[in-house]
């Protein structure tokens, strides 16, 4: 009967964590180090969109009791991935397929696969029985199958990136027990990104650029609210201050198609190039470089000045979001200070 | 009796004297839509411009790298896809195929998805050439499959080759899905000219060059259009200009498919609309169904640019949309009459 009602399970648990929960944070309270406090769980929030995938969203406010101290990780969320394992945590099921190399050293030596950025293996997560499943962005849409496994958060960007950056660092540092090193690294980023800033405020204008299967396509603010898979295309204004060179471009997710003759017309001092093609693996041989090679934006002042970025495709494309992989966005940005 | 013998054929009256007219508008159009497409885009490139250019004017330099590049391409890939239409047309003795429904299309498309997985640091030559050997592949399976049809239906014909199609199609797509390729897919297949520019769609002369080669072989393909008995009883080596046509088909398709991806329909409809106005002599249609094609492909790249400038949207979009309207049309009216 327990077996067959898992989600009143869940709930019953939950509500009985959030009990103790309660208790222990006031012991933490009286306590003088945050990391010392022996919480059996947190509790994380969010707006769930319950809709399917063709209907209008709608949102349900969502709480979920995750335990702290997780032996058995499972995330198919790439930025989390990275945080989790910044903070020393230890990843034991994957997407493995799509865990970038920089990443790899954060999964556990007998890591399995969980199946892919967008679908799950069930049965294969059901085996090996995880207490935290993390999702986010492209598997959202998984929480209702693995929510029935094991507590299951979704860590989708809500809001700005910065926010979600930091809501997302604080909770995984707080179900780790790794308060201050989350912290710690969130000051840092922060720092750094003040500091690409103040580059890229002296940089005149920019735009970001996606080059996917030959095609350019230009990409757009998303100003404060990222919610959605666009976040990635505005990244390059809304969190390291590049001036758009064109305001309205409409946020499509991969941009708006643009001609060579566009770039010429519209001008910017720098081009940042996100090469959609290397960041999945294809080194294709209209790569982004090849693409951009051509007589018309060789006028351009950002080829006549060599201004034009390559981003690390995996980190802007794929991951974005995690501790480590917005150092390595800072480190691109800070490429043009020299 | 005698009067029967010797009285001369009445001298062909000139049928519909409309038709000149028709030609000069087609004419007319096509040299105002191509000075609008050399003078339309987002950056200043005006008659007035080029006169007065100063040292500080990009007018002339665009005009020579981007909008000539550009309207030659929109031309030759909308007057070859007429005619690789009116090509398959013929072969199979059936309206309502052209190369998007018969699963030509596709299978250059995985040609591509294959050449670019395995040799992905291949020049573009090379990628045609496996398109373009997809290409005739697929013309063959197609044509073998629907001899292997009993019933020669009108509809059953494209309908077999659109399954086909559909089955090539998947495979491409699944392979593209495991190899995280999709939307490269989707994006070097989706058609549009927005990239086209001097180095950057040479190609599309060779589709130009299989339209001479077409008008030069025209009435073989007249004749083939009537069967292979007729054809072979008037000493036609069928096979042979049927595997003439295929390769014509084949290599159309793929060059127009690495320049600008896929554009749907034209095939189609361009070949029907002549054929209503002209009749279906190859050798007269096949200067029309390029003319034609050309006006309609370089309408809907002026629209294209213009719609949401500075932007563009696909191409494929614009023509799907006029193309679906006119197909349409054209299978409504067919009801009224026995064409």
């Amino acid at each position: 009967m327990i077996l067959q009602r898992p989600l009143a399970t869940l709930s019953f648990v939950a509500v009985s964590a959030l009990v103790l929960a309660g208790c222990s944070s006031t012991d933490t309270a009286a306590g003088t180090t945050g990391d010392e406090a022996a919480a059996e769980s947190v509790s994380f929030s969010w707006d769930r969109n319950t809709a399917d995938e063709d209907e209008e969203a709608t949102y349900e406010a969502t709480t979920v009791e995750v335990p702290t101290d997780p032996q058995n990780i499972v995330v198919f969320d790439m930025a989390s991935l990275d945080t989790i394992g910044a903070l020393g945590g230890e990843i034991a099921g994957a997407p493995l397929d799509s865990v970038p190399d920089y990443l790899q050293a954060y999964l556990a030596d007998d890591a399995f696969n969980v199946g892919t950025l967008f679908e799950a293996d069930l049965i294969e997560i059901e085996a090996q029985q995880p207490d935290l499943i993390v999702i986010g962005g492209r598997s959202a849409a998984l929480y209702d199958d693995l929510s029935q496994i094991a507590p299951t958060v979704d860590l989708s960007i809500s809001g700005s990136f910065l926010e979600t950056l930091e809501r997302n660092t604080e909770f995984l540092g707080e179900v780790l027990g790794a308060q201050n090193e989350a912290a710690t690294a969130l000051a840092d980023l922060e720092a750094g990104i003040a500091d690409a800033q103040a580059v890229t405020a002296d940089a005149g204008t920019g735009l970001g650029l996606m080059v996917s299967g030959g095609k350019l396509n230009a990409m757009a603010p998303s100003g404060d609210d990222a919610t959605g898979r666009n976040a990635r295309g505005g990244l390059i204004y809304d969190v390291f201050g590049v001036t758009p060179v064109v305001e309205d471009i409409e946020s499509a997710t991969h941009g708006e198609p643009v001609s060579s003759e566009f770039l010429l017309e519209q001008n910017p001092d720098y081009l940042w190039v996100v090469d959609r093609d290397a960041a999945t693996g294809t080194e294709d041989a209209q790569a982004a470089a090849a693409v951009l090679d051509n007589e018309i934006v060789k006028q351009t002042t950002a080829a006549e000045q060599d201004q034009i970025v390559s981003l690390n495709p995996t980190a802007w494309y794929i991951v974005f979001g995690g501790l480590t992989t917005t150092q390595l966005m800072i480190d691109d940005v800070l490429q043009i200070a020299e | 009796m005698t009067d029967l013998l010797t009285r001369r054929t009445p001298t062909p009256v000139p049928a519909r004297p409309w038709r000149t007219g028709v030609g000069v508008l087609i004419g007319a159009l096509l040299v105002i839509l191509c000075v609008a497409s050399l003078f339309i885009g987002v950056s200043d490139v005006s008659p007035l411009a080029l006169i007065t250019g100063g040292p500080g004017s990009d007018a002339a330099f665009l005009l020579v790298t981007s909008r000539i590049p550009r309207t030659v391409a929109v031309l030759l890939a909308g007057a070859s896809l007429g005619i690789a239409g009116l090509i398959m047309q013929m072969l199979v003795r059936n309206r309502f195929v052209e190369p998007g429904t018969t699963g030509v299309t596709e299978f250059a498309t995985l040609g591509m998805l294959i050449s670019t997985v395995f040799w992905p640091g291949m020049p573009v030559v090379g990628k045609m050439a496996v398109a373009a050997v997809f290409g005739l592949l697929g013309t063959w399976v197609f044509l073998r499959v629907v001899r292997a049809v009993p019933v020669r239906q009108l509809v059953l014909v494209p309908l077999v080759g659109i399954m086909l199609g559909g089955v090539v199609g998947s495979v491409t797509v699944f392979f593209a899905y495991r190899l995280d390729l999709l939307q490269s897919l989707g994006q070097w297949s989706q058609g549009s000219f927005a990239q086209v520019m001097q180095g950057r769609y040479e190609f599309v002369w060779i589709a130009g060059a299989m339209v001479v080669v077409a008008w030069f072989a025209a009435d073989r393909f007249s004749v083939i259009g009537m069967g292979e008995d007729f054809a072979t009883n008037l000493g036609l080596d069928y096979r042979r200009v049927v595997a003439l046509g295929m390769v014509i088909v084949a290599l159309i398709t793929a060059s127009v498919l690495v320049t600008s991806g896929v554009i749907p329909f034209l095939g189609l409809v361009v070949p029907n609309v002549v054929s209503l106005i002209i009749g279906d002599n190859a050798r007269r249609s096949i200067p029309w169904i390029a003319g034609l094609g050309a006006i309609f492909v370089l309408a809907c790249d002026i629209i294209a640019r213009v719609v949401r400038f500075p932007y563009e949207i696909p191409l494929s979009v614009i023509v799907g949309i006029i193309g679906a309207a006119v197909f349409l049309w054209l299978l409504l009216r067919r009801r009224g009459r026995a064409h």
